[in-house]
Parts: structure tokens; sequence; C-alpha cells
């Protein structure tokens, strides 16, 4: 009665962090369990369907699983629960996606009734072809990825042993002179390439480029990359060079701007995504080339587009790299079974405690509206609510108060309005980079502030995503995409790269009290407070009565 | 006395069930009444009565559904046997011509007894013989073929046959021509009783009559024939071998299915019950831990039950019971499906913690006794259900089904009550209790074994089996499919607190804070702190452990039931383990300052508040539109809605109004819980009599001998002339037996004559005499009674009394 683990019948695990097993029982459940909060004291984990798949995927039974909770629970766990993970993981592998010597990709059954229940499912009729005996039916080769989207579906998850393509060959070396994979990536890397295909999650600023670099040593093979944007484009590019035997030559950028198509190419979901006539012209893009990998970064950013044609790369080894497997749009399900399981994944605090991403330390400063303020909100139209309150003056007024407090530090602001961008910059005589700012202009500006020639940069949403900003130690957050619990997370990224001095990041955000802006911080820090990073909150007046004092 | 039964016994074999019954020890008889207790409403005046009462078709019917399956199908293979019929036609017809399973024949005078003890069977050994409407039920008859699958004989089977046509079957059949159809039909049973010579002439048939012969030879034994029937089947119909019951209808007849079968009328005979496997071996403590959470969650579900109904709980439907959106919504606060939800009403109905209130609008609320049973310790309150749940009638995994008239049954309705649930459930748990403890066995195993001891209405059986196995888990009186300790308690009749005590978690008096405004109870809480954190957060996750979640609402609802930010600090600090995280102390603090900052008063549903800006602010918010609200002072609104609408409308748009008394206090907001009036729980419905106790069946069985020897004791020709059947004797002779027999202890057969005139024979045992009145104990009536010796006409003694 005194394990570190409890079960809860709704399917969750607590876990007490401060037990001197603790660390024993997150190893034995982190494999079939998704960690869903990280606070101080008790972490939250989940089961669910696709977490025991995974488990089964990665090699782990039913037997691991019910031994691991009953190991450590404190209290007897739910017959019942025990029961249905049993269940539950017993569907994955009953069907298997296999290559038969003659008749080419088959999806094959170790129980009969399984198959001939999917057979008659009217989803999975067009996919197959003829029946070659009892336990086994042929599939068509393209409809590899759709087959195992339909499967999942109807709860019969298929295993898929039908391997890869080894795809055109190209020398790729890991060039560590001067540093090292970290022990993590280098799990991490092991971790995909045992698995064929899978997700590696890690936190933002944990070095998920070097993951993608590590496979295409593994791969040795033509790569092809998809990234969220141009900028990040042009860093992976960068980076690559410097970490591996690539040259400049062997690497293209194929973005709005450049098309070049290269042993190692690296495109942007914006280009593949532009559609032209009713069609995706770039997504020819995929059979350009025979890639031997194809690496997806962020993958919880991934659109649809690229989810179908990806249904279609199956025979090709696929890495997914991202820092949290929830999506907004809840495709959990599509990223498992096209993308592949996930291979590898660690908690934030745990890179963090290792000392390979800064802490941080994330204030929510509540601004009081003034009386006019208020009345106005109160009569704003709903949908005007949230910009109305998101960019008042007396936020401005906090905002710049802050970057004041912060003289010297490499601070970035960060918000969703241009106008109030536009205003914050006038105010604080500080560049803004928003999406109509050049490609050319951005790196400019991103160059002077790595430098520390400029020491504020306000940025728009486009910077959300995968820049590189070393040195920005503190974060000023005025405005987001309403709740969105995922651009808090990679907001927060930007301040949680190891800093030179080791010392603190910060990340402010200033919201509007009494409004909705509050209600939706709420909700984004609510990621990041399960994540165990907590939130102060302090009153501007406060703040600013401190300043004074100074 | 003794003496007459023992020549009962080696003498002459008894001529009648009756005689065999008086035959009988005792607890022979007492065996019988225990077994089949209807036969005890009324006791039965004598054994005559109590063999004619046995022998009935409503009681026989209710002994045979009783019966186990070998006790049964002993009893099918005696109906279609000779009657009588010698014990070893009867070992024969179940083991076959070539006995190859011991077990039958170890079996089989259990059986034979079995039906023997329920008086189905009588006789000696040698001429065994099934009560008649046994056989009437078991055998076969042209329209309902027996269970055995056998069809009529063939004497049977021909009777209205013409002579002429059996002579024709004889012919056929290769025997030779009779002078009359009774010996016709005995020739041919004859032959189709001989192995060997109907064998002979099996073999002259075509192939496709034996395919037909084999295909009635399990039964159906019937078929139909075209009024042209194809070859094979009319070698069949010539020879007898099929015989026409009806145009167009053949049956086989028995004799030559029992040859085909080799003898055997059982197909699949079943002598012993099946055994309890695969037993899975788990440790007992496991199975008491597992055990022991689920009836902790058991308690904590049933006292949410109650909680979430006391405040407004469901109306009764005027057919009684709930209705399906109560029960969908009750399913969704309590988080689990609707049968279970059902079955939690249910229990906490059985036990008596819920009842209607009986009021105009009727409802279901919890009882004052479920006050008295919160203030138990868990242990006490699990055994209050568990008992309760033994021992109910109600079946709730029937609700949501329908009934016979398509009506669809609710849960707490009518129609729920299956008189075999309690029944039923115990022997679930007695045959879990008789594996070793921790062991556990597949459901399939359970019910397979139910359906061989009682094989008549194993289908609903089988439905209540599994319904207690369901529920005995929910309940925590199994963990992991094996009986838990408290649970062998609860099914031995013991107190199962003591044993469940010592499995419970202590109560704890901490829980742990954290920065996302979450609390964690790593187990349960002491019951304050459970309640007090229950109004300050929200449940998000319950089992072992339990998740609260604090969010402006649930902070607003402590601060509405009358408690301060500081006080709630100071019982947050006072409860955690760890330091109250910033953000969560700066949420009560938030809120608390914005609550009450606007006033609602009922009197005049009024509106004040001290900020000016508030108000112009809620004035102009189109939102505010339905609440009519007009400004009185600077700080003051008044409003045309209710106060009720107003504190909704407010809240709804983001403000934390507080309602205001008269006096311009805050107003507590606390629901009223709800109370029926005292309610008693409902008794367990019962069919038919109720099983007898051991005193009750002594004195029956008492009354039966002693009114049976009042009618059937051989008398001493009295002294004097006898008239009428009552003895008679004079006053003074009388007065003298009756003294000497008080001396003797002997039984006196007198003739008595009651107020009303009415004459009678009485059986007594005189225990004294004066004051003109003789004290007797009453064989007839069995008890101790008072005669005047006036009435008495006359005495006799016993004749066997005299015998010894």
């Amino acid at each position: 009665m005194n394990g570190s683990l409890i079960v809860q019948s709704d399917k969750t695990l607590l876990l007490e962090v401060d037990h001197e097993q603790a660390d024993a029982c997150r190893r034995a459940i982190a494999p079939f369990a998704e960690l869903e909060r990280a606070p101080e004291h008790i972490h939250t984990y989940r089961i669910t369907p696709l977490g025991l798949w995974n488990a089964r995927a990665a090699g782990h039974d039913a037997e691991q699983v019910v031994d691991a909770l009953v190991t450590h629970s404190r209290y007897p766990v739910p017959h019942a629960l025990l029961v249905d993970i049993a269940e539950t993981m017993d569907r994955y592998g009953r069907l298997r996606l296999l290559k038969h010597p003659t008749h080419g990709l088959v999806l094959e059954s170790s129980d009969r009734p399984v198959l001939e229940e999917v057979l008659r499912s009217k989803r999975i009729q067009p996919l197959v072809g003829a029946r070659i005996d009892d336990d086994t039916v042929a599939v068509h080769p393209s409809e590899r990825g759709q087959i195992k989207q339909m499967l999942l579906k109807l709860g019969w998850p298929a295993e898929d042993l039908a391997g890869y393509v080894d795809g055109e060959a190209h020398p790729i070396e890991l060039r560590e002179d001067g540093w090292a994979l970290r022990p993590y990536q280098r799990q991490a890397v092991d971790g995909f390439w045992h698995g064929g295909s899978g997700v590696v999650v890690l936190p933002c600023g944990a070095g998920k480029t070097l993951v993608g670099a590590g496979a295409m040593a593994e791969a040795k093979a033509t790569t092809l990359i998809l990234v969220t944007n141009t900028v990040s484009a042009r860093q992976w590019k960068h980076e690559l060079i410097k970490r591996t035997s690539l040259t400049e030559s062997e690497i293209g950028e194929y973005s709005g701007a450049r098309k070049e198509i290269r042993p190692v190419t690296i495109a942007t979901y914006q280009v593949l995504t532009t559609k032209r006539k009713g069609i995706y012209p770039h997504l020819e893009l995929f059979d350009s080339r025979d890639w031997g990998l194809v690496v997806y970064d962020e993958v919880h950013l991934l659109p649809a587009p690229v989810f179908k044609f990806t249904a279609d790369l199956q025979a090709r080894r696929r890495l997914g790299l991202t820092a949290t497997l929830v999506r907004e749009d809840g495709r959990e399900s599509d990223v498992f079974s096209l993308i592949g399981p996930k291979r590898f994944d660690a908690p934030w605090k745990e890179i963090e405690a290792q000392g390979y991403i800064a802490p941080a330390d994330c204030v929510e400063v509540r601004v009081s509206l003034t009386d006019g303020e208020r009345l106005a909100y109160a009569t704003a139209e709903a949908e005007e609510k949230y910009r109305y309150c998101a960019t008042t003056d007396s936020k401005r007024k906090v905002t710049e108060a802050l970057v004041r407090r912060h003289r010297g530090q490499q601070t970035l602001v960060i918000g969703q309005y241009i106008d109030q961008l536009d205003e914050l910059g006038e105010h604080l005589g500080a560049p803004v980079i928003k999406g109509e700012t050049t490609n050319a202009q951005r790196e400019k500006l991103f160059d002077a502030f790595r430098a520390g020639e400029i020491s504020v940069l306000v940025v728009s949403k486009v910077a959300n995503f995968s820049i590189d900003l070393p040195e920005a130690t503190v974060a000023i957050q005025v405005s987001g995409t309403f709740g969105s619990r995922q651009e808090e997370a990679q907001r927060l990224g930007r301040v949680l790269r190891p800093k030179a001095d080791g010392h603190e990041a910060r990340f402010y955000s200033v919201v509007a009290r009494d409004t909705i802006d509050q209600d939706f911080a709420a909700h984004r820090q609510r990621f990041l407070a399960e994540q165990g990073y907590a939130y102060r909150i302090v009153d501007a007046h406060e703040l600013l009565a401190a300043d004074e004092d100074v | 006395m003794t003496m007459s039964r023992e020549t009962d016994r080696t003498g002459a074999a008894p001529r009648t069930l009756a005689e065999e019954l008086r035959a009988r020890p005792d607890q022979a008889l007492a065996a019988l009444l225990r077994a089949r207790p209807d036969l005890l409403s009324p006791v039965p005046g004598d054994l005559t009565q109590l063999a004619t009462r046995a022998a009935t078709r409503a009681s026989v019917a209710r002994a045979l559904d009783r019966l186990d399956r070998f006790a049964l199908q002993t009893a099918e293979a005696l109906a279609v046997a000779p009657d009588p019929c010698p014990y070893d036609t009867l070992a024969a017809l179940l083991t076959g011509d070539e006995p190859d399973d011991p077990r039958i024949t170890d079996s089989l005078p259990r059986a034979v007894a079995t039906l023997r003890q329920q008086a189905l069977l009588w006789g000696p050994e040698d001429r065994l013989r099934l009560v008649r409407t046994v056989r009437d039920l078991l055998a076969p008859t042209p329209a309902r073929p027996s269970p055995t699958g056998l069809g009529p004989t063939v004497a049977e089977a021909t009777a209205g046959m013409s002579p002429g046509r059996l002579q024709q079957l004889l012919a056929a059949a290769g025997l030779p021509a009779t002078h009359d159809p009774v010996t016709a039909v005995t020739a041919l049973t004859e032959l189709f009783e001989d192995r060997a010579r109907l064998a002979a002439l099996l073999r002259t048939a075509p192939a496709e009559a034996r395919q037909v012969l084999d295909r009635l030879l399990w039964g159906p034994p019937y078929g139909t024939v075209t009024a042209d029937p194809a070859p094979h089947l009319r070698w069949l119909l010539d020879r007898g071998l099929l015989l026409p019951t009806a145009p167009g209808a053949v049956v086989l007849p028995r004799e030559v299915a029992m040859h085909l079968r080799a003898g055997r009328a059982h197909r699949h005979p079943e002598p012993v019950p099946p055994v309890l496997a695969p037993v899975t071996e788990r440790s007992p403590a496991t199975v008491d831990a597992t055990a022991a959470g689920e009836a902790l969650t058991a308690l904590s579900t049933v006292e949410e039950l109650l909680s979430d109904w006391e405040t407004t709980g469901p109306l009764v439907l005027r057919a009684g019971g709930l209705s399906v959106r109560d029960l969908k919504r009750t399913a969704t606060v309590l988080d689990c499906a609707e049968q279970t939800a059902a079955f939690w009403a249910e229990l906490a109905h059985a036990a008596g913690l819920l009842a209607s209130d009986g009021e105009v609008d009727e409802r279901y609320a919890p009882t004052p006794a479920y006050d008295d049973w919160l203030q138990l310790p868990p242990e006490r309150r699990w055994a209050h259900l568990a008992t309760a749940w033994l021992a109910t009638t109600r079946t709730p995994g029937l609700a949501g089904g329908k009934d016979a008239k398509g009506r669809t049954l609710a849960a707490l309705g009518p129609g729920l009550d299956r008189t075999a649930a309690p029944e039923v459930r115990r022997r679930v748990l007695g045959l879990l209790a008789s594996l070793a403890p921790g062991a556990a066995v597949p459901a399939e195993a359970v019910l397979a074994r139910l359906a061989w001891e009682h094989p008549a209405g194993q289908e609903s059986r089988a439905r209540l089996a599994r319904q207690a196995l369901a529920e005995a888990e929910l309940l925590g009186v199994t963990g992991r499919g094996a009986l838990a300790s408290p649970g062998r308690a609860l099914l031995a009749g013991d107190d199962p607190a003591p044993a469940l005590a010592p499995l419970l978690p202590e109560p704890l008096d901490h829980v742990l804070l954290q920065a996302d405004l979450t609390a964690v109870a790593p187990g349960p809480l002491h019951r304050p702190l459970a309640q007090t954190l229950g109004v300050l957060a929200d449940i998000e996750s319950k089992g072992g452990a339990t998740v609260y979640r604090f969010s402006p609402d649930s902070v607003r609802r402590a601060l509405d039931a009358g408690r301060t930010a500081a006080e709630l600090l100071a019982f947050l600090t006072e409860h955690s383990r760890t330091p109250v995280p910033q953000p969560l102390s700066y949420l009560i603090e938030d809120v608390a300052r914005r609550h009450g900052t606007l006033r609602v008063g009922a009197a005049a549903s009024y509106l004040r508040c001290d900020d000016e800006a508030l108000l112009n602010e809620l004035l102009a918010d189109r939102r505010s539109a339905p609440l009519r609200l007009r400004r009185l002072a600077p700080t003051v609104l008044a409003a045309q809605a209710g106060p009720e609408e107003l504190l909704t409308g407010l809240r709804a748009m983001g403000y934390a109004p507080a309602a205001e008394s008269a006096e311009g206090n805050v107003l507590i907001t606390r629901p009223d819980a709800h109370r029926t009036p005292p309610r008693s729980a409902p008794v367990p419905v019962q069919e038919g009599p109720p099983a007898p106790d051991a005193t009750l069946l002594d004195a029956a069985v008492r009354a039966i001998r002693a009114g049976d020897r009042a009618a059937t004791a051989e008398r001493k020709p009295a002294s004097t002339a006898t008239t009428g059947g009552l003895p008679r004797t004079g006053s003074a002779e009388t007065l003298a037996t009756m003294q000497a027999a008080v001396l003797t202890g002997t039984t006196l057969w007198i003739g008595y004559v009651n107020a009303d005139g009415a004459a009678s024979q009485r059986v007594i045992a005189p225990v004294k005499v004066e004051g003109g009145f003789v004290t007797a104990y009453d064989h007839t009536a069995d008890e101790v009674r008072t005669y005047p010796l006036h009435r008495i006409t006359g005495v006799a003694e016993l004749a066997d009394e005299t015998a010894s």
C-alpha cells in the first residue's frame, strides 16, 4: 500500500513525483501512458487506446502494462480497467500488412473473424484486392496509408511490417567535432531507427533538428524535410551544414522563393499546400526523387493535404518531430497511422533538469483597465471583445514598463495584432517583424538581435515557429491566437534555449483583468502549468510600484 | 408403535406411496418437507393426504423444476421405462448396453435417492415406481416428445390401427400372423426389443432408410411423409419401423429408437456436476485489496448518487420508477453505464437509504436512515449495503428491458423483482466460496454448474447469475472474480464489517496543492475535509485518489456558502502538505475581491454597487437588456427581473454578484437537503412458501404422524359395544383408564363431543386428570389440550400399545 502510482477508474494515472520509486514507476509506465500534466507534485498520465497501441508497436505486451500498474499502484487497480487494457492491446497486430513474395502488399490476419469483420466494412472494400486465402487479402500498394487509417478508425490498427524502400543512397555523416548528440537525442534516433517510422516528441529547444540530422546519418539516403516556414527552412539548412558532412550544394530549398531539388531538400508546408486551379502543383515534389527518408518538422501543425499525400508515401521511412502530440484539430490518430507510433518522448522538466534547456520564470501580469476602457469593452461587439481588451492602452503601458525594467536584456515582444505591434514598436523604438517583412529583412534583424546590436524586437506570430533566437532572455506576450495552448508552448520555447550565462529566462504574459483576455490566458497557460511551468500572477500596479521604488 | 413400522419395512412391499411414506423415518419426512416446502401449507392431516398432495400436478412440476440435471435425467429415463422398473433396467437405460462411464453407475444411487427423498419415486429396488404425475409430465405423448427425444411405444403408437394393417406389418417384418391385434402388437414389440433380430432386419434396409432413422434417432422422433412416400420411407412404414400418427405424420417407435441408441435413454448423460474450472489462483491479499477498493468506490458512488438526489430528486413515474431521462442523467453524474446507475439506485433503495417522498409531486429522496448511515464508519456502511444486496429480490440488470406486455421496465419501478434472485445470488457466491481463498473461475464455469444444478429455467437463472457476478464485483463482494474475505463472511451470515475494516485505507487529512490549480487527495479523505473541498473545488477524477480543480466558479461557490477568503486560505494551508501555490491564493483572493461587489436585493430586486463605473458598464452592456436594469442612484440599480433571474443573468455576463438580505447582509446560499419521511427498507418479495426451519419441520412431521396414527390406528375392540365408531365406555371406566394412562404414559383413543355437539375421534396422551378435566397431549391436534371428562364418550387403548 505504498506505491507511487494511483490508478483512477477514468484511466488516468497519478504519479507522486516525490516518492522514492517515482523514477522507476515513470520508466515503467512511460511506454504506454501519455503524460498529460506534469505540475510540481503529482503528474497525471492518461491511458488511451493510441498510447496502448504505441506500446504494442514498441514491443510491449499487455502483461507488462498490467504488471507495471499492479506493481506500482498504491491501491488495488480496478479489475475492469485491467481487462480493458488487455482487450485494447490485443486488438493491435491482429491484422498485419506484409510484403508477400508473389502477391505484393497483403493484409494478413491471425484472427479470421476480425479479417471478416473489417472486410465487410464499406470503407475497406475499395482498398483491398483479391482474397488470397482465408487469412490473407491483397492490398493495393497505393492504399497502404489509407487502409491503415481506416483500420485504426475501425479499432483494429494494423501493424505495418511491409518494410521500406531504401531510396536513393546518399552519404551523410554527423560531424561530431566539439559536440556530440546528447544522450536523449541518441536514444531518440535509435528509437526511431529501430521502429522504422514514427514520431519523436521533444520540447522546444531540446534540439529536434539534431535528431533529424542523426536519423539522416542513419539512413544515408536522400531526404525530404518538411518544415513550417522559410525561416525555419534556412535554419535547418544552416544547422545541417554545420553538424553534418553535407555541403551547401547538396541541400536544396523548396519554398515560395526558390524551387531547388537536391539530395536533401527542405520544403515548407506552405508551398506544398499552395493550391492552383484546384490542384496542388507542388505535391509532385514527393515523387521527384527516390527519397529514402521524409522528415516532418512540427508534426502537430502538419496540414491536412500533406496527410493525404503522406498516405501514399508509406513505403518510405518517415520521422515526425514535435514538441507535443496535442493537435488543436484532434487528428492525433492520423499522425499515428500515417507517420507512425510515438518512438521517443521526454518530458520538458526532465530535459530542463539535465541542463539542456533553460529554466523559465513565467509571470502573468494582470492589468486593470481604466473605467473608460471597461465601458468600451462592455459595449464592444462579441467578436471584437478579445481584440479590444488585448490591445488596450493600459496593456501597452505595462508592456513598455516591463521592457524598461529589463533594459539591457535581449527582449522579445510577441503579439497577434499588427496595429498593436506597430504602436509598441514605435513607443519602444524597436523594429517590428511581421508577415510583410521580407525574409532578407527578417534575417538581418535576427542577426542583429543575435549579435546584441538591438536588444528589443517586436514580432508577430510569424516568429512563433522554429526561429532560433539563442540569447532572448525575456519574452513578453501581449496578445495571442485566442486560447491556443500550442502557441503558448512555442512562445515559451523562444526563451528556453540555454543561456550563455545560465541565468533564468522570463516569460511575461500581459493580460487585461476581468475580461475574456484573462479567460484565454488561463486556457493557454494550462498546458504549461501542466508541464510544470508554474505561472506566478502579479498585479500590474504592484509591478509598476516596485519599479518606481527602484 | 416402533414395531409396527419395523414390520412395514421388513414385511410386504408398500402398495402405495402413502404406505411407503408411513414406513419412512421422521428425518426422511422432514427432508421431504424441506425439499418441497409447498407441501407444508397447510400442514397435511395425515400421510395419505401428504402422499396425495405430493402427487398433484402443480407440486410435482415445482419439484421437477428443482431437480439437478442428473436426477432429472434419471426421472426422464424412468418415464420411458416400464413401470415398475427394476434398478438394473434403469441403470442400463442410462449407461446403454455397454456401460462405459463408471461415473453414471456411481452417481445413479444418489439420483435415485434424491427422487425417492422428494417422493417422486417409491417402491423397492426391484420395483421402482415413478409417481404417476411425474410419468405423465415426462413421458412422451403424440403431441410432445419426451425430453429424451424418444417417441411413444409401439403399443401406444398402434392404438387405433386397423387389425388388417397390423397383420400387414407383421408380414412385412417377417413375423407369423397372429389371431388378434394384442398379440400382433406384442409380437412386433418383442421383435423391436430383440437387439439381434432387429439388427438383422435393419441390415436389409436401404441406405436412405438408415439415414432417415439416424435423423430421427435423438429426437424429435417425428417426421412427415407425403401421400405417396419414397421407396425407402415405404420400406420403413411397411415394417412398422415408422408408425403413422396422423395423416402425413410419422413417428419413430420408442423400441426402435432404443435399439438404435444402443439402449441409451440420453445422448449425453451428465452424471456429475461440471467442475469449476479453469481456476485462476490469485493471492488472497490481492483479491481482498481489490475488493476493498471496489467497496470504497461503491460507498462513494452511493453517497454521490444520494447527495445528487437530495436537492432535487428525480420524479417518480406514475407507474412507479425512474424515467429513462433521469436514469441517463444519473449515469452521467456517476460517470457509469445506465445499467450500473440503475444498480446503485436500486441498491440504495433496497438498503432503505432512498425512497419516494410520498408528496403530491412524488420525488425520490434520501431517507432519514441515510443520515444515520452517513455517520457510520465505512466498513459498517458497506456491511449495510451488502446485507441488503444479498437479500434483495430486485434485479436492476433488467431495467431498460421490456416486460411481457412490451412496457419498458423502469429502474426502481415495478416488474424488477425476481424471487429466484437471492437464491441464485447466494448459490453463485456459494460456488465461489467453495474454491480456495483467492481462486477465481470464469463466469461460464459458474453458469454451467448452475445449469446442471437447475436445468429448469436455466436461461433466466443464468441471466440472474451473470448479474449477481457483475454486481458482486461492483460492490466489492468479489475482487478480480474471487470471493473476498468480507464477502465470505457476508455469505456465511457473519458480520462482514470486521473483515473489511483492516482492508480499507486510512482516511487522510491532507491534500497536495499544485500550481495548475488542482489538488490531489492521494487517498480517501476525512469526511469534513472532503465536504469542504467538494464545495471549494470541482472533482475532476475519482478512484483511489481524488483530483480537485479550483476554478473561479468553484471558489465563488465556496464564498457563496459563507466562507471568506481568509478562511479558505487558512483551510488550504492547514490541509496541504505543501505550501499553497501562488496562483491558487491569487485566484481565491481575486475571486473574493470581486465577490460581493455587486449586491442583489430580494425585496425590490435591486442591484447596488459601490463602483459607479461598473454599473455604467452594466447598463451599457446589451446583454443586460433582458434584466431591464434602471439606475436608482449612482451606486444602485433596480431590476425588473426577479432576484434569481438577475443573479443568473449577471453571472452569465461574467460578474460575481452576491445576494443580499433585507438587512443588507450577504445571503448564504446553500440548497436545503431534502429528506423523505422515515421509511423502512423494502422487504424482499418471496414467491411460494418460505423455507421451513427445523422447529416447524419437526412440529409438522409430528403432526402428520399423529394425524396418520389417528386415521390408521388399529383399534382394540372396546370392552363394551361401540356404536357409530366412537368408543363407548362408562364414566367410571373412562376415569380409571385415564388415570392409569397418566401413570403409564400410554396413548389413548377417545371419542369426544365438542360444545357444538360434533363428535370426533382423537388420540391423546393424558398428562393429568383433575377437577373433571383431563389435560393431555393431543396427537391429532399436535398440542396439549384440556378436555372436560363429561364430553368424552369413551376411551380405548391403541392396538399397538397393547402389543408392546
